[in-house]
Formats: structure tokens, C-alpha cells, sequence
């Protein structure tokens, strides 16, 4: 018999409501090991939930050992939210059997696609946002939230393109989304900025239309710069830089009208040693703290 | 089978040694769960991410060699020094690679 | 043929067709072409980590050429990227313009079998005292089934793959390995840490008839078929001391 059977779910570990409003770091391999001592710096980590999907070894036995020191937060990559076809119900059990076993504090997906038919893209693609779009987007979300017993958050996007036959703008669609399905909002303050200047939206204007009261966790990232071939700039989500000045800014304002929200500093590519990202997160926290007690 | 393995190898005393000598072989006591860690080192990455791949519009747009070009793309790693007794300089194995066409 | 059709098959196609139409830039198409060079240059870094030496043996242009070649013919079906590749090695096999490098795809099968035995699920070893107790059967040794941790595995090769691996590890010699030698070698998992280890014809075959479900007199038959001085002994040592023996009893089933 394993020792992590993954049917057994953690009866011993108490079901938490939500994150704590503190900093956060996507949690990575190489950061197994020191972070297993605990680190005062850190209210909860990120997995991917896909990664985790492995029968045992290192990731399981790590993960273990750092729940009994921060909050945990599943974040989903591959459930295709937004796909034309129906959802992988054979994935959507995987994920469930996850949060089983690691009851985690919160769960999150993105509002994209990202596979077609038998085919996983392994990136997280464009919607057209109209009313069918929109109709489908909800069943979905329905669906997850009814197999696994409880509330996701739905992460805005960052994308390069737009669809010519949309008939919503994003963060209304967001807004519509979040009123018929009652999911909170993983506010991706890069992906906001990103997408606002690839598609020259107003990000003050972009903000006001999302519902930002039912933002549960806030997303912190670098991206990097290029152009589109008319010399227009085209902002890439690369995870693979420090958080930029602008996203520090738009953080503290989005603070203001959310009040303090637990926050997660998000590198994926170019990782740098602990030590730089924790010290992103205790910038992140000391505006957290600036921001006191929620409204 | 033949009927020489077979009288070999289904001895029961035969069998009785051999689980002898490897129990007798075995020193070390199993891991404490303190040792489990010791000496992990290599971590393999996760392979889910939801970031933009490396590179942007540039790689995504220059065309990769079609199959023309297929037989002028050659390895060009550590196998150059990877010892060959069939390749006439005994290093590499590029010499296989001339183009065809 | 919908929206998402028609972007999937440009995202994949190899003349890097372009969905035009759908969007409302003035300049789509190299912005699509971000999100293509996002699903290949994902799944190429993801294939990369899982095997690390056929990308090192290749060199990285020849890499990402092989491996834009596999993910348009074997595009993942999954969303759990970490078994992505399982393909890899017999896509190898037959991709021409590797094949000056017979020893390539069975690196291939060395590397997804660290892969394997890396996220495998957990089992303790069965301890000293469990198997002595067998011991007290002599005649039903033979019949003594050792059921084996899921992440070992087996693999003999036609080429010298354990020792090309070895030396990309810092161990031996790159320009002094014969590729044409054959090698017998072992992957598993003690506790956390992937080990690999050369293994004779003889070993390989008894380990292999051990996981293949055969009871120990017939594995031991197996190996001494190949060599009829094998011992048995140092080869049951190794799975005991690795904790490679999950489970031992007299009949398949216990």
C-alpha cells in the first residue's frame, strides 16, 4: 500500500476558506528544499495542478511537507475552460482526486482554451467573446465547480489577438461570467496590463469593469517587449522577468478598491535564485500591510 | 528450457543459497525517513506552465527548413565526440550526414 | 469548420498556414505567430527536460528541429505534460536524418525511464526479516513471487547508451566510449533519487522475468540461459538493498 494513496483523502487536515492576504510564490522545483524549513516571507505557494498529477516521488513528497507550513494554492492550466468541445471529465476527476488529497485553500483556472478534439496545445488561447462563448465558458465552470464541491477563481488572460466577431469586451465578459456562475476572480495584474497594451484598452477603463470585489488572489508577474510588424507594441506574458514598475503601481491601485487580497509573485521561465523572488514577495507584502483592513 | 537449466536452476537447494547469499549481502538497514532526502539532488522540472514560450513573434513566424533542407540539418552536439568504429576518423558521426541531393 | 478548428490546425500545420479573417489587427499574423511559437517552443523546453542527454547528443538546433517534427505528428493528447515523449523514442527510430545516431533512440528510452521512475508511486521494501522467512520453504522457492517497485525498469540495448549517459554525467570519458558496444542497464528509484546502473545480459534478463510476473526459479532459469554462471545471489542483494521488492509471496496473487 503507498504511502500517499491517493484516494485517501486528508481527513486530518482542517478545510481552510481561502487564501490568506499575504504574499505568495509559485512553487518550483528547485525551491523544494529550502522552502521545506518554512520561511517567515511566505503566507501560501502555487503549484500547477497538472504537475502534480504523478503517482508519488519527489513532487508528493515535498508537497507534503510544505503544506504543514504555508497555505496551498491549485492552479489549473489544462482544464480548456473555454474549448468548443465538451470538458475532459476523465482530467476533471484527476483534479478532483488532487484537491482530495491536498485540500487546498483555493483552486484556479484560466478563462482560455487549450485543446482541440484528442489535442493539448499547451498554451492558453484566445476566446471569442459572444453569447455563445459566454453560454459555454458558464457550463463549464458550472460543471467544475459542482464535481469538485466548491468555488474556483477564473484568471483573466493575456492575449495578443482579438476576434473580430466578439460582441462583449473582455472584462465585461469576465463581469458576466463571474455574476451567472458565482466564481471569484484571480486578478492577473500583468495579464491586465499586457493585454491592454496590445490591444490599446484603457486600462483604468478595463479595471472599472471588472468586478473587482470578488477578487480572491492577485497574480504579480514580469513580462517581455517586442513588436508587431505595423512597429505596434506587443507585450509577451514570458514569466520570465522581475515584476515592472508599471505592474507595482497598478497593483497598489487595484489595493485600493480590493483591499488587502493574497498576492502571489509568479516566475515560471529564468528563475532566479530564492532569494530575489522572496524579495519581491515582501514587497508585495509590505503594500498588503499598507492597506490594512479590508473595507 | 533445456534439461540442464532446468535441473540447475529448480534445485530448491539451489534457490536456498541464492536467497541466502543475497540476504547475507545485505547490509545497509532500509532507509529512515530522515535519509529520504539525503542526497536528492537533480530536480526534474514540472513540465505544465502557464507562461509565453521562449522567444516571441520572431521564432514563431521564420519558417523551419522544409524537407529539402531536412538533410542539411546535422546533430551538432556532444555526438561529434562520441568515439565511432565504423566512422573512418573514428570521431563523430557527421561524416554519415553529406547531404543527399 | 469552427474557430477553434481552424486555429488549431494553422497553430499546427507545417506550412505555417494563417487563419485569416478572424481577428482585427492590422498585422494578425505575426501576432498569431506568437501563440505558435508558444505551443512549440513549451513543448519543445518540456521534451528538452525530459531528456536532456538526446538533446545534448544532438545539440539544440538539431533538437528543436527533431522535436517540432514530433509535436506536429504526435501533438500531446493529455494536459499532463510530464508523460508527453512517450513516443519520442520510436519516433526517433525512425526519423532519417537521425540516423547516423543508432544509439540515439534507445537514450531516448534511458532518460523516459528516469522519467518514469522519478514520479512513480511510492512504495516501501519489503525488509530483511519478510524475506528470510521464506527461507523455512526451500520447495516452494521456486514458485516465490517478488513483485517490484513500478519505477524500475529494464533496458538492453543494442549500443552502449549507459556509458554515453554516464559520461554526459561527468563520469567517463565521452570520445573514449565504443557507441557500438551493447549495454544492459537498470533505472529505479531508492527513496527520492533516480540511480541508473549497468547491469550483465544475464541480470537484465532476471530482473525483466521478475517484473514479466515470472517466480523466482523461473527468473533464475531465464538468466542462466544466457549465462550459465550467473548468481543469483549479488542480483537479489541489489533489489533488496535498493528497496526494490515491494512485495514477496508464494503465489502471483498474494
Amino acid at each position: 500500500m503507498s504511502q500517499y494513496d491517493i484516494n485517501t483523502p486528508r481527513s486530518t487536515r482542517a478545510v481552510t476558506h481561502g487564501l490568506p492576504a499575504r504574499a505568495g510564490l509559485g512553487l518550483k522545483p528547485d525551491y523544494f528544499q529550502p522552502l521545506a524549513k518554512g520561511c517567515d516571507d511566505l503566507g501560501f505557494i502555487e503549484i500547477h495542478a497538472e504537475n502534480y498529477m504523478v503517482a508519488g516521488g519527489p513532487f508528493h513528497y515535498y508537497l507534503e511537507r510544505l503544506c504543514e507550513h504555508y497555505a496551498l494554492s491549485i492552479h489549473g492550466v489544462g482544464m480548456s475552460i473555454g474549448a468548443e468541445g465538451a470538458l475532459d471529465t476523465e482530467h476533471l476527476q484527476r483534479l478532483n482526486v488532487l484537491l482530495a488529497r491536498y485540500q487546498p485553500a483555493s483552486f484556479s483556472e484560466h478563462l482560455a482554451w487549450s485543446t482541440h478534439g484528442p489535442c493539448f496545445l499547451n498554451d492558453l488561447l484566445p476566446l471569442q467573446y459572444d453569447q455563445q462563448t459566454l453560454n459555454r465558458v458558464c457550463e463549464h465552470i458550472d460543471q467544475v465547480q459542482n464535481t469538485l464541491g466548491r468555488r474556483m477563481l477564473l484568471e483573466n488572460p493575456a492575449t495578443y489577438l482579438q476576434f473580430n466577431a466578439s460582441t462583449f469586451d473582455e472584462p465585461t465578459f469576465i463581469r458576466e461570467v463571474v455574476r451567472r456562475t458565482g466564481c471569484g476572480m484571480l486578478l492577473d495584474v500583468c495579464n491586465v496590463y499586457v493585454s491592454c497594451i496590445n490591444h490599446q484598452w484603457s486600462t483604468q477603463e478595463y479595471l472599472q469593469a471588472l468586478p473587482l470585489h470578488e477578487t480572491a488572489e492577485i497574480h504579480l508577474a514580469g513580462f517581455s517587449e517586442a513588436f508587431d510588424r505595423n512597429g505596434q507594441r506587443l507585450l509577451i506574458d514570458s514569466h520570465s522577468a522581475p515584476v515592472a514598475a508599471a505592474i507595482w503601481s497598478l497593483y497598489q491601485q487595484i489595493l485600493e478598491h480590493t483591499g488587502p487580497v493574497a498576492t502571489l509573485i509568479e516566475r515560471d521561465n529564468e528563475l532566479p535564485g530564492l532569494a530575489v523572488l522572496l524579495a519581491e514577495a515582501r514587497r508585495a507584502q509590505a503594500y498588503l500591510d499598507n492597506h490594512g483592513v479590508q473595507p | 528450457m533445456s534439461n540442464k537449466l532446468n535441473t540447475l536452476s529448480l534445485s530448491a537447494t539451489a534457490l536456498t543459497l541464492a536467497l541466502t547469499s543475497a540476504l547475507s549481502l545485505v547490509t545497509l538497514p532500509a532507509h529512515a525517513a530522515d535519509d529520504m532526502e539525503k542526497c536528492f539532488g537533480v530536480a526534474m522540472k514540472g513540465k505544465n506552465d502557464c507562461a509565453a514560450g521562449a522567444g516571441t513573434t520572431c521564432a514563431g513566424t521564420s519558417k523551419v527548413n522544409d524537407q529539402a533542407n531536412v538533410f542539411k540539418l546535422v546533430p551538432k552536439g556532444t555526438c561529434e565526440k562520441t568515439a565511432s568504429s565504423t566512422s573512418p576518423t573514428g570521431y563523430g558521426q557527421l561524416m554519415a550526414f553529406k547531404p543527399k541531393m | 469548420m469552427s474557430t477553434q478548428q481552424r486555429f488549431t490546425q494553422a497553430l499546427l500545420s507545417a506550412e505555417q498556414t494563417f487563419p485569416a479573417g478572424l481577428f482585427c489587427h492590422p498585422d494578425a499574423e505575426s501576432r498569431f505567430a506568437v501563440y505558435r511559437n508558444n505551443v512549440f517552443s513549451s513543448l519543445t523546453s518540456a521534451l528538452a527536460d525530459s531528456y536532456p542527454v538526446v538533446a545534448q547528443l544532438v545539440g539544440a538546433e538539431f533538437f528543436a528541429f527533431m522535436a517540432r517534427v514530433f509535436i506536429q505528428t504526435f501533438p500531446p493528447c493529455s494536459p499532463v505534460l510530464v508523460n508527453y515523449g512517450n513516443a519520442f523514442a520510436d519516433f526517433i527510430d525512425t526519423f532519417s536524418p537521425a540516423a547516423s545516431l543508432p544509439y540515439l533512440a534507445d537514450m531516448a528510452r534511458l532518460e523516459r525511464l528516469r522519467v518514469e521512475a522519478y514520479h512513480a508511486a511510492d512504495f516501501p521494501g519489503v525488509g530483511f526479516e519478510a524475506l528470510s522467512r521464506f527461507l523455512e520453504y526451500p520447495e516452494q522457492l521456486h514458485s516465490l513471487h517478488l513483485k517490484l517497485h513500478p519505477g524500475t525498469g529494464v533496458l538492453c540495448s543494442s549500443r552502449a547508451v549507459f556509458s554515453l549517459w554516464a559520461a554526459h554525467q561527468g563520469q567517463g570519458e565521452l570520445a573514449e566510449v565504443d557507441p557500438n558496444h551493447a549495454e544492459h542497464l537498470l533505472v529505479l528509484r531508492d527513496a527520492l533519487n533516480v540511480e541508473v546502473l549497468l547491469l550483465s545480459k544475464a541480470c537484465a534478463l532476471f530482473i525483466q522475468a521478475l517484473q514479466g510476473g515470472a517466480g523466482f526459479g523461473d527468473a533464475v532459469c531465464a538468466a542462466l540461459e544466457e549465462d550459465n554462471a550467473f548468481d543469483a545471489g549479488p542480483a537479489l542483494a541489489l533489489l533488496i538493498q535498493k528497496n526494490l521488492i515491494i512485495h514477496a509471496g508464494l503465489s502471483e496473487a498474494s
